[in-house]
């Protein structure tokens, strides 16, 4: 039997499409997040992949020393050749440099007066970075869900409690404590933690520490939509047929709540990203030589502890134009996502 | 239309709670922290046991952690939070001498909340009328052009645009002084800059404003972006509603309609978002003080953590909480105006508000 009879005449048999693939389908036609979901491929397949592979084809990673690659006190520009040492092979600043050119300080340059090659630091900040934004939006949301879940679902003293703490997490300055965390020996030794070198140093303390701080929002949003859907037919009818508590929460009521928290997580990912940037520059978050672009721009305009300011006889626009332009198109690309998603997934929609 | 007083009162009793357990978790968290306050004084390398204990007693530190929180809680409620741990030296009594935290912080404050008024002062101005131009004319250039700014605006990193501003209009084209501060009040006294070669005299309102003209674009920038994109969104809701009809079909002009019709309807919705992004704001006005030296909260709280010799306690707490009750506070006014303004949300039952989980 192919079909049966429904009240507009024939319709298809077997399950209907799911509120995913109706909402895969909405996504197909959506030219911008589609651009943005592409984009986000490339830059990650960029730093996860190509920055490794970069360095092996110019021959030098992204901490190596050029100190002769700046001209003039300004570091060299796009696509320059320069010598390939490590070391000031005279003292005299007026000396020609070693005339033997060895290696190519690939499309973007140096970084300043170190000289490092630009181009590689991106990629391999862009790595640093995103794993500290992904992974710190990946914590809050799995604090935020469970803490917001037993919040509305059991209700009662436990959710006052969960509640007090929710705005007792949300009165704190963030900014300050992710910075006064960040100067402590306990960031310190949480820095030291890499995974058996999975991680850059200060990653996995970054992610903990923003992680710890912002779950209190996607806790708030799980709570409400709980307490809206817990009182709904669907949830009384699963109770009437014996479900226990975790088989409804996992079953009926966690789906209805993953759309949003999806929409949360990217835009999330799109804001710890500044976050990392401005608790490095704030001197807090990763430290210089490790890439990110929270280190590539504070490497050229300095942190609070040591300022650099501005300087026309150093100032070149390259090394704070390459970081803010990949941290500007990240962002952008995460925003852009995380609103498309909140169209597609919205049952609402009329689309 | 009313708030319930039960209801004011209730929320007030939790805020004070909750004021209370910041300033618990701050102890706590500074005294979990191995470090020697006694840096302060002395340097702890070249120092004696019996030096570091004294420095420890003239500091205050040498009591237990609950004595010295006892003591903490019963200067506060008296509008005392003591003497800062940097800066001291001995008068000619051989005693210590320090600043008071209260005036520092309070100095501090005032700075911050200059940036933070004329910066939300820029995002009412701005904000609103672009999105009321850009909902009006849906899928037009300008609108398009308005979404495009905006979008920038949300993706750019507020020190980015701090620095560029600061390179550009202050430091190549000298419009307006690239950084530092100038009272508002006092007629003559030095800019506090950090950076400034020449340590300039200045002070008085138009000096005050050109300084801070920068760091107030820069404050408002992201969030006029932000709050076009949202005003302009619930505009585009509102318009579609069947009142907004009705003001049409009785002959209203399209400017009346958008003005009396459909703005008032993104106010509650304007006043939520407020007061959950102001904690954003706190961050934002940390590196905007940061990029300009402005002598805010920000500043304050930076020096006191990364000095050489360690925290100071007495001043981190007493911003942690000052920040705290404003944070606290200004949710409690958004959510009372929201309740004024916002005839369907109704106070005078607590029992059905804390069902719902409060006001919002």
């Amino acid at each position: 039997m192919a079909t049966v009879e429904g009240i507009a005449g024939p319709v298809p048999a077997g399950r209907p499409a799911g509120a995913w693939t109706i909402a895969w389908r909405r996504l197909r036609r959506d030219k911008v997040a589609l651009a943005s979901a592409g984009v986000l491929i490339l830059i990650i397949l960029a730093c996860f992949g190509g920055a490794p592979l970069a360095a092996k084809l110019v021959g030098h990673g992204p901490d190596d020393l050029f100190p002769y690659a700046q001209s003039s006190l300004k570091p060299v520009g796009l696509w320059s050749h320069v010598p390939d040492t490590s070391i000031t092979e005279s003292l005299d600043p007026l000396a020609p440099p070693p005339t033997k050119y060895g290696t190519t300080l690939f499309v973007l340059g140096g970084d300043g007066p170190l000289g490092r090659d630009e181009f590689l630091r991106v990629l391999y900040g862009g790595r640093v970075s995103l794993e500290v934004a992904i992974g710190a939006a990946f914590l809050a949301v799995l604090i935020g869900a469970v803490l917001g879940t037993v919040a509305a679902y059991f209700g009662g003293v436990v959710d006052s409690v969960i509640s007090r703490f929710i705005d007792l997490v949300m009165a704190f300055p963030l900014l300050l404590f992710l910075v006064m965390v960040g100067y402590t020996t306990v960031g310190n030794r949480l820095s030291r933690y890499t995974l058996h070198g999975l991680f850059s140093p200060g990653v996995l303390a970054l992610i903990v520490i923003i992680g710890a701080f912002t779950w209190f929002y996607p806790a708030r949003i799980v709570r409400s939509e709980i307490l809206s859907l817990r009182r709904r037919e669907f949830v009384t009818a699963a109770e009437s047929t014996g479900a226990g508590d975790p088989w409804i929460i996992r079953k009926h009521l966690l789906p209805h709540v993953a759309p949003t928290l999806l929409v949360w997580g990217s835009i999330a990912v799109a804001t710890n990203i500044m976050l990392e940037a401005g608790v490095t520059f704030l001197g807090a978050g990763i430290k210089i030589p490790t890439a990110s672009w929270g280190t590539l721009l504070a490497s050229t305009w300095g942190t609070v502890a040591n300022p650099t300011g501005y300087n026309p006889a150093t100032f070149s626009a390259w090394p704070t134009l390459a970081p803010t332009g990949a941290i500007f198109i990240t962002v952008l690309a995460f925003n852009q996502l995380g609103e498309s998603l909140r169209a597609v997934l919205d049952p609402q929609a009329i689309r | 239309m009313t708030i319930g007083w039960r209801y004011l009162l209730r929320r007030i009793l939790v805020s004070i709670v909750l004021l209370w357990l910041l300033s618990i978790i701050t102890f706590a968290i500074y005294f979990a922290i191995p470090q020697e306050p006694a840096a302060f004084l002395i340097d702890p390398q070249h120092a004696t046991p019996a030096m570091i204990e004294k420095a420890h007693k003239q500091l205050g530190v040498d009591k237990p952690v609950t004595t010295q929180y006892g003591k903490f809680v019963w200067r506060a409620l008296h509008g005392d939070f003591g003497v800062a741990f940097s800066g001291l030296s001995y008068n000619a009594q051989s005693e210590l001498e320090g600043t008071a935290v209260g005036a520092e912080v309070i100095r501090a404050a005032a700075v911050t909340g200059w940036l933070a008024l004329g910066g939300i002062v820029l995002v009412i101005l701005f904000a609103i009328p672009a999105a009321m131009a850009a909902a009006s004319r849906v899928g037009s250039w300008l609108d398009k052009t308005l979404l495009a700014v905006a979008l920038i605006g949300i993706s750019t990193h507020p020190i980015v645009i701090g620095v560029v501003l600061q390179t550009f209009v202050g430091n190549r084209w000298h419009v307006t002084p690239p950084g530092g501060y100038c009272p508002i009040l006092d007629s003559a006294s030095a800019v506090f800059d950090p950076l400034a070669t020449h340590p300039e005299v200045c002070g008085g309102f138009s000096d005050w404003a050109s300084h801070m003209i920068l760091p107030w674009i820069t404050f408002a920038l992201f969030f006029i972006a932000l709050y076009m994109r949202i005003v302009r969104v619930r505009l585009l809701d509102v318009l579609g509603a069947d009142y907004i009809r009705a003001a049409r079909a009785k002959g209203a002009p399209e400017s009346r309609v958008l003005r009396r019709h459909a703005l008032p309807n993104t106010i509650p919705q304007l006043i939520t978002m407020m007061g959950m992004d102001i904690g954003t704001a706190v961050g934002v006005a940390v590196y905007v003080e940061t990029v300009y030296s402005l002598p805010g909260l920000g500043r304050l709280t930076l020096g006191a953590i990364r000095g050489d010799a360690g925290f100071d306690l007495p001043i981190i707490i007493a911003v942690v909480m000052i920040v705290g009750a404003a944070i606290i506070f200004l949710n409690l006014l958004a959510d009372m105006v929201l309740a004024v303004v916002d005839p369907t949300i109704e106070t005078r039952a607590p029992r059905r508000a804390q069902a719902t989980g409060g006001v919002v």
